[in-house]
């Protein structure tokens, strides 16, 4: 008796997960890879064909098809979208990466009383919403805006800085929205290197610049993999940052998904996108998995 | 089960081996008494303050080449950060260090002569064993076929060749402390400084470690500097042991210079069991002194300390030096009736906890020679205690 009420606690237990993961996942997915293969229409939804009781499932199925993947193909549109998406994403991870180590390593090696303030601060940004931030930087960027005041007034620059709605605005945007997700990893792997490492190194006749690479560049490799999918994995798909500080040269997945589905009521194109796009990282998501099981492994 | 074993229990108590040793594996070896030769490590008047605490207050220390030589305290008494001064990791405050004549106080750690193996052992974990051993000697740019080579060397001596394509997390710790002095040895280097090496291990594997770093020792020839807070261990091991109080050194010496004679009360205690009696001097005659105890008895003992009358003195006994027997001792010197309160009955040898009239408990240890020998004194037993004129040492304070 004892054992069923507590096995079916149990499975009630693990089942959560999983149910929410069907409903709000798995489900949603398949109506929209079912939209994937329908048609537009001039209709309420904006989609044919629509399920009807009537004619039945054989009929209804039939009247699927891959036209719109066909078209994502031959359309070079959305293909250059797709790779300006993945060449943003990959050096935004870069130069994200770059600012972060040294940060992430700094917390790490400060005294102990301060690593949880440093972490606050790291934090902190969290505590405002995303796109007031975002929108903090159009007040930064622009050509009136406080960084070209700030360069002026220092006499560095004579003429107003022209960087909003370009490019690299778009990657000053991702590093600065996505560089929490890269320290965090990146202290969790440098602050579990004992010390005595590098004092070890050093002893063995390691310059400690060598000792970097030699000791702890390699040991903090899985914060710095983690870390990388962290930001690449979100980046590859990012709407808010290319649409409000990105120009018409900027090219990134997301933004055109918006625009078919919105701007052309293409629902059945842009979910056809949206399918795509997810099979793209699935390969990054599969492979920050497998990181992660092996961190565990080793930890074990 | 059958099989005989002429080792004593693991509880044998560590007086036993921690004793004088009779026929020490350097018995001939002592450079510290050679004026003319030149020591290889030099601790000239080393202070090492962290803010307002003194955890080494000006130590002067010369230590020889072919030594292993033992700091000995208990925790926090500056022994460790004497170490890392000599590795470079702490600058001394004041104070110059020099290595074979060299002034490297200012050096830093990667360009010194010494290599240290580390109480954590800090194996690098994502290499394997050979690439933790040949860390070293890669940093010289060593060519890659002598390199093997120095690595295989390395390995066969502390019998590491089957783990050599393994990564530490993979060996036991007993393993990883054999790496861990592969590698300090690997480079060849002067000196090789032990910090605790051998805490991390079991009893048992702790003592074939320390003849272990015997064997290394004495085949390589180099120095060894261990720090440790184990008697037992310094004993073993060192050919000097150098005793830490609150950052100052109380005495260096020969382990069995340092039990037989020591110094202080402090470190009579802290080596091996003893039995302190207090009193005062009544008399001083030639080498030999009269000393009336706090419980009325008087002792006579041998003295080289200069005492006076009336100066109030600590009489130390080893417990193995003490006779216990139930017939009262022919001679009047240095006996003391008491009951015998407690045995502890460890095989080769037993404990007697004597209580004597006036209170105070006294310990006395009987090696178990014949069979059934612990039957004669039982608890309960009326006993005498005594001892001979030279079996204790007399302390100031």
């Amino acid at each position: 008796m004892s054992t069923g009420t507590s096995g079916l606690k149990r499975w009630y237990v693990i089942g959560a997960p999983y149910l929410w993961l069907l409903v709000f996942f798995l489900i949603p997915f398949f109506i929209v890879f079912k939209l994937s293969l329908s048609e537009v229409a001039t209709a309420i939804p904006p989609y044919t064909p629509t399920f009807s009781w009537s004619t039945g499932i054989v009929s209804f199925l039939s009247q699927l098809d891959f036209q719109n993947y066909s078209f994502i193909f031959g359309d070079p549109l959305y293909v250059n979208a797709y790779l300006s998406s993945l060449k943003i994403a990959f050096f935004s991870t870069i130069l994200t990466l770059l600012v972060a180590y040294p940060m992430a390593y700094g917390m790490a090696r400060a005294p102990k009383s301060w690593q949880p303030t440093l972490m606050m601060l790291v934090i902190l940004p969290f505590w405002t919403s995303f796109l007031i931030r975002i929108y903090a930087w159009i007040a930064i960027l622009k050509p009136e805006g406080f960084l070209s005041i700030f360069l002026i007034k220092l006499g560095l620059i004579s003429e107003p800085l022209q960087i909003m709605n370009t490019t690299t605005a778009v990657y000053i945007g991702i590093v600065y929205s996505y560089l929490p997700f890269m320290i965090l990893p990146l202290y969790a792997s440098l602050e579990k290197i004992n010390p005595s490492l590098l004092e070890a190194a050093q002893d063995l006749g390691s310059h400690p610049w060598r000792a970097f690479w030699q000791v702890t560049f390699p040991l903090s490799l899985p914060g710095v993999f983690a870390g990388c999918l962290l930001v690449f994995i979100p980046a590859v798909g990012e709407f808010v940052i290319p649409d409000l500080l990105g120009g018409s040269e900027t090219l990134m997945i997301g933004k055109t998904l918006w625009t078919e589905f919105f701007n052309n009521r293409d629902w059945p194109l842009a979910s056809a996108v949206a399918v795509l796009l997810l099979l793209v990282l699935i390969i990054p998501i599969v492979l920050f998995q497998r990181q992660q099981e092996a961190e565990r492994e080793a930890a074990r | 089960m059958a099989v005989a074993t002429a080792q004593p229990p693991a509880n044998a108590p560590s007086q036993q081996r921690a004793g004088p040793r009779t026929a020490a594996p350097q018995s001939g070896f002592a450079p510290w008494k050679n004026p003319s030769l030149p020591p290889i490590v030099r601790f000239e008047n080393i202070t090492k303050r962290f803010d307002d605490f003194v955890a080494v207050n000006n130590v002067t220390l010369d230590i020889y080449e072919k030594e292993f030589f033992a700091l000995l305290g208990p925790s926090g008494c500056g022994k460790s950060t004497l170490l890392r001064m000599l590795a470079g990791f702490e600058r001394p405050t004041e104070g110059k260090i020099i290595v074979a004549g060299q002034d490297i106080t200012e050096l830093p750690p990667y360009e010194r002569p010494v290599n240290m193996m580390f109480q954590s052992y800090a194996l690098f974990p994502h290499m394997t064993v050979e690439g933790n051993i040949g860390f070293g000697l890669r940093q010289e740019g060593m060519p890659k076929d002598k390199l093997a080579e120095r690595v295989d060397e390395a390995m066969g001596m502390l019998e590491l060749r089957q783990f050599a394509k393994r990564k530490p997390n993979q060996l036991s710790g007993g393993q990883q402390q054999r790496v861990a002095l592969a590698r300090a040895i690997a480079k060849k280097p002067r000196i090789v400084l032990l910090d605790e090496p051998l805490g991390a291990l079991d009893k048992k594997l702790r003592q074939q470690a320390q003849f272990e770093l015997m064997r290394i020792q004495e085949t390589t020839g180099t120095t060894f500097i261990i720090v440790t807070h184990d008697q037992e261990e310094a004993m073993t091991v060192a050919s000097r042991i150098a005793v830490m109080e609150k950052g100052v050194l109380v005495q260096v010496a020969t382990p069995g210079d340092i039990y037989e004679n020591p110094k202080t009360r402090y470190i009579a205690g802290f080596i091996g069991d003893v039995n302190i009696f207090e009193g005062t001097v009544s008399k001083v005659a030639e080498g030999c002194i009269e000393i009336e105890g706090k419980d009325g008895y008087k002792f006579k003992t041998r003295s080289t300390e200069a005492v006076t009358v009336g100066q109030s003195v600590c009489l130390a006994l080893r417990p193995e030096k003490i006779r216990i027997g139930r017939e009262k001792p022919a001679t009047d010197l240095n006996v003391i009736p008491g009951k015998v309160e407690d045995i502890g009955y460890l095989g080769s040898i037993s404990h007697y906890h004597v209580r004597t009239a006036p209170g105070e408990r006294i310990t006395a240890l009987r090696a178990n020679a014949a069979h059934a020998v612990e039957q004669s004194i039982t608890w309960e037993d009326g006993v005498w205690l005594d001892w001979p004129v030279d079996a204790g040492v007399v302390l100031a304070g």
